[in-house]
């Protein structure tokens, strides 16, 4: 399992766009993907979980990928929380 | 046999059509809850599924359309609809409590989204809490399907149909097919909504703002549409059957007269070059502009990116849009007008008192340096095509270009940073529309590329006429002769600074105005494209010292029915088979 600590620094924070770009890369992997901001968890796969997480410009999340793919996983879904995608 | 009657309304798309009503009601979604016997639960979980599947095919099928309407992957802003339909928490929370709880799907599916709007509804962040109607868009058509509820589709409508709605939606609109739907009549909207917007592009008749009209109309009826006119007729006479069957042989006949001179060249009888351009809404609309002997779009109304989809369009869609529509044109120039709404279609709780004078078009744009960068970023990538020019709509002072300047630098500054190819000489342009503009064309003539004067606007700024006010629509009359003056400064001004200046409002399209205009040293003319081979016909008639004293003299009445009085003689007397050219 990989985990940790992402600063998003995508322009919009993670809404609508930047959200279905993550969600539709993390259906991609096998591994159980996880994000967790303010004690609150959500699947990485669900885009309704993470939008009500309303993670603005520079709020810092737990990104947790789990699974035979996790590395890869992680490096991808790590860039899109960043705006580097 | 049941009486006529003639219901009125605002003609937004002219054209006339018979046909038979197909009234479209989205009917209201009432939600029960009713307890499920154990041994019917999994049935219950495969009907929510199902439902589930038939909403996700409805959905990319509206894609498509929208998609194929605006002729490039727009419709983006419904992938997030779709992932909301298929979302993992939503779909396994929803099974999970049908079981548990032993109650229908419609119920817990319905309680869940519930929770979710609600969270997303007490979001700080505003974009967020536009989301929740999102939601409901995916749910309420879920529901609608778990439910059984046949919403009569858009897509559905029969052959031979004149559909009656009290309003209908952006993304319904989309769906509308012109080859089954001969004309459009509904309770709301104005001149500019979106229905007026679609309904000019698919060229089918349209009348909006008809009161109480389902309570008048039932499904099946026969009636005619007036595009022209602005009315529907139910149970028409055999006599005004007749007589439309005459106008609409009139529109044919008079259409084949006019289509050899969509080939022909804009010039004077004496070799006076014209640019005829067009006015177009939709990318799909370049066609047809190309057909009616367009030689560029001479005002790309950007409008409908705003208004097809909830939230702003991305610098991505709106480019796609933009280099589309440069490509499809090239070598012909298109010229794109910034952001011409009022500030209330971007900002969902702002309201003000008099929009028309208020907070709209250039001065959102140059009080949101963000979302204005959007644009013109957009527009400056689609510029490498080498054909775009940019275009502020309603300018009113020297600082407001001095501003734009600024802003359109810094963005210009970012794209070479980031090594992105843009046009260097790109033309920037003003609509003259506001009355200081035009009082000031002169000194603002030395900071732009050219004018085009939006008449329409300026109509009603110089008049101080609401059009759309009933009690004083009358006194809006673009050949005053005080407009007329405006406009002969502007172009003076304009050329004694060696820039063009063109004029795009509905005067443009007024055969009467075109000698007066040409007289005046009007070097483009942009219209809709339906009025271009009529324009081309009356340009091709005329000389220049002729147009040039009608110019002189029409600028010296006093009102502008002496002015129309004059320029109908003439006309007449030009054209005399034409009779009353439109």
């Amino acid at each position: 399992m990989i985990k940790e600590k992402v600063t998003i620094l995508n322009e919009n924070g993670l809404h609508a766009l930047p959200a279905s770009r993550f969600v539709k890369q993390a259906e991609k992997f096998k591994s159980d993907i996880t994000i967790t901001k303010d004690g609150v968890k959500v699947s990485g796969k669900s885009i309704m979980g993470i939008l009500t997480l309303a993670c603005e410009k520079g709020s810092i999340v737990l990104l947790t990928t789990d699974g035979d793919d996790e590395k890869e996983a992680f490096e991808v879904l790590k860039k899109i929380l960043e705006g580097q995608d | 046999m049941a009486k006529e009657r003639i219901l009125k309304g605002i003609g937004v798309s002219k054209g006339i059509c018979q046909g038979e009503v197909f009234v479209y009601e989205t009917k209201e979604v009432k939600i029960v809850q009713t307890p499920i016997p154990a041994r019917y639960l999994a049935t219950e979980v495969e009907r929510f599924t199902k439902a589930l599947q038939k909403t996700e095919k409805e959905l990319s099928s509206i894609k498509e359309r929208i998609n194929a309407e605006i002729g490039v992957d727009f419709a983006q802003f419904l992938d997030a609809q779709i992932l909301m339909l298929k979302d993992r928490e939503i779909i396994e929370s929803v099974s999970e409590r049908i079981k548990i709880e032993k109650t229908n799907a419609e119920y817990v599916y319905h309680k869940v989204l519930d929770e979710y709007a609600k969270k997303l509804g007490a979001s700080r962040d505003q974009y967020l809490r536009e989301r929740v109607a999102d939601i409901w868009d995916v749910g309420m058509r879920v529901l609608r399907n778990l439910l059984g509820m046949t919403h009569s589709s858009v897509v559905d409508v029969p052959q031979g149909s004149v559909l009656v709605a009290h309003d209908i939606s952006p993304s319904d609109a989309a769906l509308i097919n012109p080859n089954n739907v001969l004309g459009l009549a509904i309770e709301v909207g104005g001149r500019t909504s979106h229905t007026a917007i679609t309904t000019r592009a698919l060229e089918i008749p349209a009348v909006v703002g008809v009161e109480n009209l389902l309570a008048k109309i039932k499904n099946g009826e026969k009636v005619i549409l007036d595009g022209n006119r602005g009315i529907l007729i139910k149970s028409p006479t055999p006599g005004r059957i007749q007589f439309y069957r005459g106008e609409i042989k009139k529109e044919i006949e008079y259409q084949k007269m006019l289509s050899p001179f969509c080939e022909l060249p804009a010039k004077t009888r004496d070799g006076r070059q014209l640019d005829i351009s067009a006015n177009i809404e939709f990318f799909v609309e370049y066609s047809h502009a190309k057909r009616s002997g367009a030689m560029g779009i001479g005002l790309f109304r950007t409008e409908f990116l705003y208004l097809t989809r909830r939230g702003n369009p991305s610098e991505e869609e709106q480019f796609r849009v933009y280099d589309e529509l440069a490509k499809k044109m090239k070598p012909d120039p298109v010229i794109i007008r910034t952001y011409d709404l009022g500030g209330d279609k971007i900002f969902s709780d702002y309201h003000e008192a008099n929009p028309f004078l208020g907070w709209r078009a250039i001065r959102v744009s140059l009080d949101d340096f963000d979302f204005f960068k959007i644009q013109l970023r957009a527009i400056l990538r689609a510029s490498v095509n080498r054909n775009i020019r940019i275009m502020y709509p309603m300018i009113s002072t020297y600082e407001e270009i001095q501003k734009a300047r600024v802003y359109f630098k810094e963005v210009t500054e970012e794209l070479k940073k980031e090594k992105v190819d843009f046009d260097d000489h790109i033309q920037v342009g003003i609509m003259v529309e506001t009355p200081s503009a035009a009082i000031l064309s002169n000194q603002l003539a030395a900071h732009v590329d050219f004018f085009s004067i939006g008449s329409n606007d300026l109509t009603q700024y110089v008049l101080a006429v609401d059009r759309g006010n009933e009690r004083v629509s009358h006194l809006f009359d673009h050949f005053h002769p005080a407009v007329l003056r405006l406009i002969k400064q502007v172009i003076d001004a304009g050329h004694r600074s060696h820039i063009w200046v063109g004029l795009c409002g509905e005067l443009a399209a007024d055969p009467s105005a075109i000698p007066l205009l040409v007289g005046l040293g009007i070097d483009e003319l942009s219209m809709s494209p339906v009025a271009i081979p009529r324009a081309k016909m009356v340009l091709r008639a005329l000389t220049v010292p002729e147009c040039e004293k009608i110019a002189d003299k029409a600028l010296n009445f006093r009102c502008a029915s002496e002015v129309q009085k004059f320029l109908n003689r003439m006309i007449a007397k030009k054209f005399p088979g034409i009779g009353g050219i439109k």
